[in-house]
């Protein structure tokens, strides 16, 4: 198990290398002089060239090349070319925030799609799959930016109790030293308060993020029971006389799951993607929010090492979903490490 | 003399795409204890529907019970409720179902599934058993079914078993719960010969052993024989005829059940034809010709191995023979046919068609006019996307006709098949499964080739199905003056058909010769064992069988009960 | 298998249209869909003559009317410089359409070949091919979209070259799959044995075999072509004013919340009314393709 595990690891490696150096080709292939984007139109030549000696941009293709990598080994993305500050600082300052955002989305993904895919199932046909159906519609169908915006505008000016920006109540003294992230951070040190307002803070941006997502997985998780359950070995189960339930969950769940986690692996990229929507209308300090400040900035830098974290984030994911896959299915352990 | 099983003038329909079709009709039949009773019935008879109504798990939307009533021990279970129903499951009837790999879960370990099994009916009875009685019961029962390594089972997925412990484990599984009456769907069916007939003679033993009653639903006659006291024949839905095993056999009333009985070919006796043909031009020649594949592994894939799926194989295949190549799965049977049509190439020797090697022209439009082959599955060997005709094309668009010639040849394909000329223009789904064997046949004629691979072409077909597609290759091969390589494991079939036969065991070629000579006179302990492995639907074929000793049988075979890896 | 198919009695009577066309009616979400997206294109292709105000689709400006709720003289309202909402909307989605058709009318092609190509030649062919595919999926398509049309400038060519750059692996990934999963069939092999060229077996033998796959994601894929083009005009990096986007409309009709809501809500619904009929058509097709052989 371990060294299948090993072996994906590394097979992520390689597609992080290879992103890497594929966002470096798009960058430098890109029109336009990153030096004189960086110091503005106004800019004398002399400045020009002096940036351009300062960011290596004169030195051959292969030699940028290797202190990009170099540089990304070490763990330095070079510096804004706005605040002329690491990247990499800005970077880990902004990523606790969508961290957070996103692994609470993930998980309000699974909690609600895969059990509502499940009902779906069972009743299919009826007028509960048919209402989940809608329901799942509604989250695939409606832009990003449309449902963040409305929930914004029910919540904020019609409910009134859920905030519509940011974080964490101006007014609150904390500081997210442990993980980051304020949930886990705020149980740690005991302040509830704390976890209560960022719950607050949290829902909406994570319901607009999850939604898509979640009419996806739903429907995928209750195509996939409805195919397993015309499997044979769920039909011999029931001959056995194994209860009803015990045949959904422990029979066709747990063979079917693998299609849903499969999807939410592949989705997490465009999942990142909705997050730039997300963090814009809500104003959400994470790399996201960063990530679209300095693309309309052009600041070159930034935007490789928000691309690369965002890459990263997306093999880990899959990593993980993975790993779950291999503790779900053995078939999957057999096969991976066969084929690999 | 109880009766277990009683099922009185069932009627159901089913109803797909707005039309309603009647799938069973006043079906009428009965299981007394300690009967063993068959049912047999070829595909769409209506076998099935009736299994699954006896157990419960038709689905009744499309599926709807007319009129009638299923009886078990006195008790209407038509009547029964969900819950009540459940409760004789596993208790009352148990089954077997066809294909041990998918009635497994795959991923859960086989203790887990039998656990269940047993844990669950004991809430339902009552019962508190500890988790180490349970797996106590676990193993006894796997040693009921011969299994005598019961702890690394119980460990294992199901896909780490060979098939016939699969099968065996699924037996098992049924017995659990001390059931009343057992239902066998095809068991078997899905394996070797000779693993079947262990595990026919192991159902025999534990009707014997257990007190069972059982009901064996089939399509094949040679196993009717040997499993049943009473008989059921089905067509399309209905009844045609009952009876004891020996009425049934020895006299058919119904005209079915006559033409079931002689579409079986004969294994031995008066009624078996012998083709006496000689070849006397060789047209295929197999010399040294042994074939290695690679195994990979490992992370790169690097190659960790070899594996000789042929041995030093030397064959000569006259013109005009019709020449099988028997054996099992695993045999090398299949590689041999890739060999010859020069899909791969021998890792040692050489083969020779008239006189030239392979390696030289194949691939070549020459050598495609020269070669062809019928698969054995027309469901996959047809692409479902393409019309029959532009199937029937494509060897013709390669072999340098134009679209007039073709035109006019697809249409000459289809006479020569038995075809009606409309059935150009219709999909895979729409025909038959013989039909679609057919368009196979004629696709592989089309460029009128001399030398015919079939391979297992009938093996998908029922039986009656069977001899018309086996008559059409007799004609056509009288007509064009064909030779064939006729790749099976079916040996009755080969007995009435090929004149010379090869037996093929792990890559080696066990015995050869005249068809008569290696069926009457068996000299290799494997093709013994293979002909007293096949279920034969007459007395006098049974006393002609080869009998083997249990040394023999274990020198040449691998029994069921051993581990896999 | 199911335990009423009879490998040996065809449908009697049905061919695979019949039988295609009676679940298609059946199924009213389906034809729901068909009717969304046929208003949809019949609107986008007959705008000039359908918008009740073809100027408010260009640089026009009506102060007097600015501002002004849904009525019988604009259904939509008018936005903030006086241009009726629905025309907008209507000229809007001849932009939308516009996109999907040059994003899917490359990315499409490109993404299929690539499939087949890798599924049927495996080998080194294969693992190029695929692991670039990876790669590519593997980087967040939005954040690429809007780094690809920052640096270039954002106008609709831009976006369109940036979001086919990224379409095409999902497309080469689907056909990947289904090709090597053919490669498994006899038929396959039959066509080898007849001598087929390698032409002859990636478009007549295997790629009859995928296009419902294709057909069902073409379908999914416009609304989802649409919604991406639309976010990355709302965060400002898609089409410019004052051509019509919906995107664009709902970005500046957000300010004016919530008093004059029908700036937003009413672009807003339009996308998402475009985006369901391409959806529920797509459903309706996979239902109807996957029950068929």
């Amino acid at each position: 198990m371990f060294s299948y595990l090993f072996r994906r690891a590394l097979t992520l490696l390689l597609v992080l290398l290879g992103l890497a150096i594929l966002i470096f080709i798009i960058a430098r292939i890109v029109p336009g002089d990153p030096a004189r984007i960086a110091l503005g139109p106004l800019a004398t030549a002399e400045q020009v060239a002096e940036m351009r000696q300062e960011m290596g941009l004169d030195d051959s293709f292969l030699i940028q090349l290797w202190s990009y990598l170099s540089g990304l080994a070490q763990g330095d993305l070079g510096k804004s070319l706005l605040t002329s500050r690491p990247v990499m600082d800005d970077i880990l300052g902004a990523l606790p925030a969508t961290f957070e955002l996103v692994l609470f989305t993930i998980i309000l993904q699974i909690v609600i799609s895969i059990p509502l895919g499940v009902i779906a199932a069972i009743y299919r046909n009826t007028w509960v799959d048919n209402l989940l159906r809608i329901v799942s519609l509604i989250g695939v169908v409606t832009p990003g930016f449309v449902l963040a915006i409305i929930l914004q505008l029910v919540a904020a000016y019609y409910l009134g109790f859920l905030p519509v920006t940011g974080r964490l109540e101006g007014g609150i003294d904390f500081s997210a030293d442990i993980t980051g992230l304020l949930l886990i951070d705020g149980t740690l040190k005991g302040r509830f308060d704390v976890v209560l307002d960022a719950m607050r803070h949290l829902i909406l941006p994570a319901s607009a993020l999850a939604a898509a997502g979640i009419g996806q997985v739903m429907r995928i998780t209750r195509t996939a029971m409805i195919e397993v359950s015309s499997r044979d070995f769920v039909e011999a189960s029931r001959a056995y006389g194994i209860p009803e339930r015990v045949v959904t969950f422990r029979y066709m769940l747990r063979v079917a799951s693998v299609a849903p986690l499969t999807i939410l692996g592949l989705e997490f990229a465009s999942l990142i993607g909705n997050a730039f929507i997300v963090e814009f209308v809500f104003s959400w300090p994470g790399i996201a929010s960063y990530g679209v400040r300095t693309i309309l900035q052009k600041d070159l830098n930034a935007v490789i090492g928000v691309v690369l974290v965002s890459g990263v984030f997306f093999v880990v994911a899959n990593l993980t979903i993975d790993m779950l896959l291999g503790l779900l299915d053995p078939r999957h352990r057999l096969r991976a490490e066969r084929d690999s | 003399m109880s009766r277990i099983l009683d099922i009185k003038n069932l009627s159901i329909d089913f109803t797909a795409y707005g039309q309603t079709r009647r799938v069973l009709n006043d079906v009428s039949m009965y299981v007394d204890q300690g009967e063993r009773v068959s049912l047999i019935g070829q595909s769409g008879s209506g076998k099935t529907v009736t299994m699954r109504s006896i157990i419960g798990t038709l689905p009744m939307p499309p599926g709807k019970v007319e009129s009638g009533s299923i009886n078990y021990d006195g008790q209407s279970l038509l009547d029964l409720n969900v819950q009540e129903r459940n409760r004789l499951k596993g208790t009352g009837i148990s089954i077997v179902l066809q294909d041990p790999m998918l009635s497994f879960n795959p991923v859960l370990t086989i203790q887990r599934q039998m656990d269940d099994i047993v844990r669950y009916s004991d809430i339902r009875l009552g019962r508190d058993r500890s988790k180490s009685d349970r797996e106590a019961h676990l193993m006894d029962t796997l040693r009921k079914v011969r299994l005598e390594e019961g702890s690394r089972i119980l460990d294992s997925y199901p896909m780490m078993l060979s098939g016939g412990m699969r099968q065996r484990v699924l037996i098992g599984m049924a017995l659990l719960n001390r059931p009343k009456l057992l239902i066998a769907d095809e068991p078997g069916t899905a394996l070797d010969v000779t693993t079947q007939a262990e595990i026919l003679a192991l159902l025999n033993s534990l009707v014997a052993e257990e007190g069972l009653s059982l009901l064996l639903i089939t399509h094949n006659l040679g196993v009717v024989r040997e499993m049943a006291d009473r008989v059921y024949v089905m067509e399309r839905g209905q009844i045609v005829e009952t009876g004891t095993r020996d009425e049934i056999f020895e006299k058919p009333e119904h005209d079915y059940t006559h033409k079931l009985m002689s579409a079986v070919p004969p294994l031995y006796g008066s009624k078996v034809k012998t083709m006496e043909y000689e070849g006397l031009k060789p047209t295929i020649e197999i010399n040294h010709v042994s074939k290695d594949f690679e195994t990979r592994g490992g992370w790169l894939n690097r190659v960790t191995g070899d594996f000789r799926a042929v041995n030093d194989v030397s064959l000569t295949i006259q013109q005009g023979d019709i020449f099988g190549i028997a054996g099992e799965s695993g045999s090398g049977k299949t590689t041999m046919a890739k060999l010859i049509l020069g899909l791969t190439k021998p890792t040692e020797g050489q083969i020779l068609i008239n006189k030239r090697p392979i390696s030289e022209f194949a691939g070549t439009q020459e050598f495609r006019k020269l070669i062809q082959i019928v698969y054995q599955n027309p469901g996959s060997s047809l692409n479902p996307r393409r019309s029959i005709s532009e199937q029937l094309e494509v060897p013709l668009k390669f072999t340098g006709h134009n679209k007039a010639q073709i035109k006019t040849r697809v249409g000459e394909l289809l006479d020569l098949v038995d075809l009606p000329q409309d059935y150009a223009s219709m999909y895979p789904h729409e025909l038959s499964g013989g039909q679609k064997q057919r368009v196979a046949i004629a696709r592989a004629l089309s460029v009128n080739p001399k030398i015919l691979v079939l391979d297992e072409p009938t093996s998908a077909l029922d039986v009656l199905v069977q001899s018309t597609v086996i008559d059409l290759l007799h004609r056509l091969r009288g007509e064009f003056n064909l030779t064939y390589v006729f790749i099976s494991h079916d040996l009755s079939l080969m007995r009435n058909f090929c004149n010379r036969v090869a037996v093929m065991l792990r890559g080696d070629v066990v015995e050869e010769g005249r068809v008569a000579d290696i069926f009457e006179a068996p000299s290799h302990a494997y093709t013994r064992a293979l002909l007293s492995a096949i279920p034969v639907i007459s007395d006098e074929e049974a006393a002609r069988k080869p009998k083997l000793k249990n040394e023999e049988r274990d020198a040449v075979l691998v029994t069921s009960t051993a581990l896999e890896v | 298998m199911s335990i009423f198919e009879d490998p040996d009695a065809p449908m009697r009577g049905l061919s695979s249209r019949q039988m295609a066309s009676y679940r298609f009616r059946r199924n009213p979400l389906a034809l729901i869909g068909a009717f969304i997206v046929f208003s949809v294109v019949f609107a986008a292709i007959f705008a000039p003559f359908l918008a009740p105000s073809p100027e408010s689709a260009g640089a026009f400006v009506d102060f007097r009317n600015r501002h002004a709720p849904p009525s019988w003289d604009h259904p939509m309202g008018t936005d903030n410089v006086g241009r009726d909402v629905l025309s907008r909307v209507i000229f809007g989605y001849r932009v939308s359409l516009g996109l999907v058709v040059g994003v899917l009318g490359v990315a499409v092609p490109f993404g299929v070949l690539l499939g087949l190509v890798a599924g049927y030649f495996g080998g080194w062919t294969e693992t190029i091919i695929m692991r670039f595919t990876d790669i590519m999926l593997a980087l967040p398509p939005l954040a690429m979209a809007l780094a690809i049309t920052a640096v270039l400038s954002p106008n609709l060519i831009n976006a369109m070259i940036a979001i086919t750059l990224l379409w095409w692996t999902w497309h080469t990934r689907l056909i990947y799959r289904i090709v090597k999963g053919q490669m498994n069939e006899d038929y396959v092999e039959a066509a080898r044995v007849a001598g087929a060229s390698h032409t002859h077996i990636l478009f007549r033998e295997l790629l009859p075999n995928c296009f419902s796959a294709v057909a069902v994601k073409i379908s999914l894929d416009a609304g989802f072509v649409i919604l991406f083009g639309a976010s990355l005009s709302f965060l400002g990096l898609g089409i410019q004013p004052p051509t019509p986007d919906l995107g664009t409309m709902v970005a500046t009709g957000s300010e004016y919340m919530p008093e004059m809501w029908w700036q937003a809500v009413m672009p807003g619904f339009s996308i998402l009314y475009a985006i369901l009929g391409f959806n529920l058509l797509g459903d309706g097709l996979r239902d109807m393709m996957d029950v068929e052989l």
